[in-house]
């Protein structure tokens, strides 16, 4: 069956509607879940709430498994799916600066439009701080196209440029997780807590 | 009322979570492993196979080398004897055997040339075509009707009789062309030609005998 829209299973032009559809859910989801507060957000990074971090890991790591298990059992095929190209050095800048922007601002572009939406002043200030960002990056364009452009990887998976075998590494990584999120929890309980 | 049974066990929601993930995730380590197919999945093979989108007709393949399309790559799927009896110009021989040969691969698998793959009938390269396509090579075509029709309409075109349509007489004029371009000599042209070159040639000349000098080989000196 495979995905649906390289299929053929889902015409093409449905791709836009469908992507609408899910951004409202992820929005939504994102806004119940407390996401569209800035100092649940930032609480990773002093250590008082850990939410994002299991959140998304969780996505990544339940994705991740059950695209393994629809691939094995011929639902869908992966080699058919989009892989993001890597841009090493870009993608490793661009991360740094992201980071230094979560921390500061305390929303990640996905989060601060969703906090817009429910009405936060900081949030609003933040996507104009973003909008002006890419009013500089593509003013300045010429100057950052090498990095932008170059370093490119290919459409790479962590799986191939490690050449480790899918399988373990997914059950590898989830172990890493779930470890993970006990620690985060440990301290979250030894840190002051936070009233926000 | 707080159903405490519910309570107690909802208590250890995150263990059982976490550890339904690490159960999900074991399970595709222990999973028996297949080996996966390569190339394109069946029903697009069947739907590729049922499709007479692959054929080009001879005439349209003469039209392409009589203008010396560059994109053009012919493939003889044939024996080597019959190869080298005849085959169309420039043609690359490939014998259907040695079709999946890791020597014939980079003709077969690129996206440069049109792959024209042609055999005495568009059997054996129908077969090849089906052999390639399952590969998910692409840019395959075969000859319809292979070197048999290619020999009955272009080398020996049928005169149409007075009583078919103008495109048949239109056709039969291409094909006649298109013959003499293969090298196929009309003997009543090459007759009219004779005639002419006779009359104009009518005061013979005595051949001027020029002789040329043989250059003396030198011996070879030494050099510095």
């Amino acid at each position: 069956m495979g995905p649906l829209i390289p299929n053929d299973i889902i015409s093409f032009e449905w791709s836009s509607i469908i992507a609408i559809i899910i951004g409202i859910f992820f929005g939504f989801i994102l806004e119940a879940s407390g996401f569209s507060s800035s100092r649940k957000l930032a609480g990773v990074f002093y250590g008082y709430d850990f939410a994002v971090l299991k959140v998304f890991f969780t996505a990544a790591i339940v994705s991740l498994i059950g695209l393994l298990y629809m691939d094995y059992l011929g639902y869908v095929d992966m080699s058919r799916l989009y892989v993001h190209p890597t841009y090493l050095w870009g993608a490793i800048i661009g991360g740094a600066i992201m980071g230094i922007g979560f921390v500061a601002g305390g929303f990640c572009p996905g989060t601060s439009l969703s906090a817009v939406a429910i009405g936060k002043i900081d949030a609003m200030v933040n996507v104009v701080g973003i909008m002006v960002g890419v009013f500089i990056f593509s003013e300045l364009y010429p100057l950052f196209e090498p990095i932008y452009n170059g370093y490119f990887q290919g459409n790479i998976t962590l799986v191939d440029s490690l050449g480790v075998n899918p399988f373990w590494f997914v059950f590898l990584l989830t172990i890493v997780a779930i470890i993970m999120f006990f620690a985060t929890d440990l301290i979250r309980k030894r840190v002051k807590k936070v009233f926000y | 009322m707080v159903n405490r049974k519910l309570v107690r066990f909802l208590s250890f929601r995150y263990i059982i979570l976490a550890s339904i993930l690490i159960v999900l995730a074991g399970g595709l380590v222990l999973l028996p492993k297949y080996e996966k197919r390569e190339g394109i999945s069946p029903e697009t093979l069947l739907s590729n196979v049922i499709s007479p989108e692959r054929y080009i007709t001879t005439d349209e393949l003469a039209d392409r080398i009589i203008n010396q399309d560059p994109s053009l790559l012919l493939i003889d799927v044939r024996d080597k004897n019959n190869f080298n009896k005849y085959s169309l110009p420039n043609a690359v021989n490939i014998p259907l055997k040695n079709v999946l040969d890791v020597d014939s691969e980079p003709y077969l698998n690129q996206d440069q040339y049109d792959v024209i793959l042609f055999s005495n009938d568009n059997l054996y390269s129908d077969q090849a075509w089906v052999l390639c396509n399952r590969k998910g090579y692409k840019n395959l075509h075969v000859l319809k009707g292979g070197i048999n029709t290619w020999f009955s309409t272009i080398i020996n075109p049928k005169q149409p009789t007075e009583d078919m349509p103008s495109n048949a007489f239109k056709q039969y004029a291409f094909r006649k062309a298109a013959s003499m371009y293969f090298g196929v000599a009309y003997p009543k042209k090459a007759q009219k030609q004779a005639v002419i070159t006779k009359n104009t040639n009518t005061v013979s000349v005595p051949k001027k005998i020029v002789p040329k000098k043989k250059k003396k080989k030198m011996p070879v000196e030494g050099g510095c």
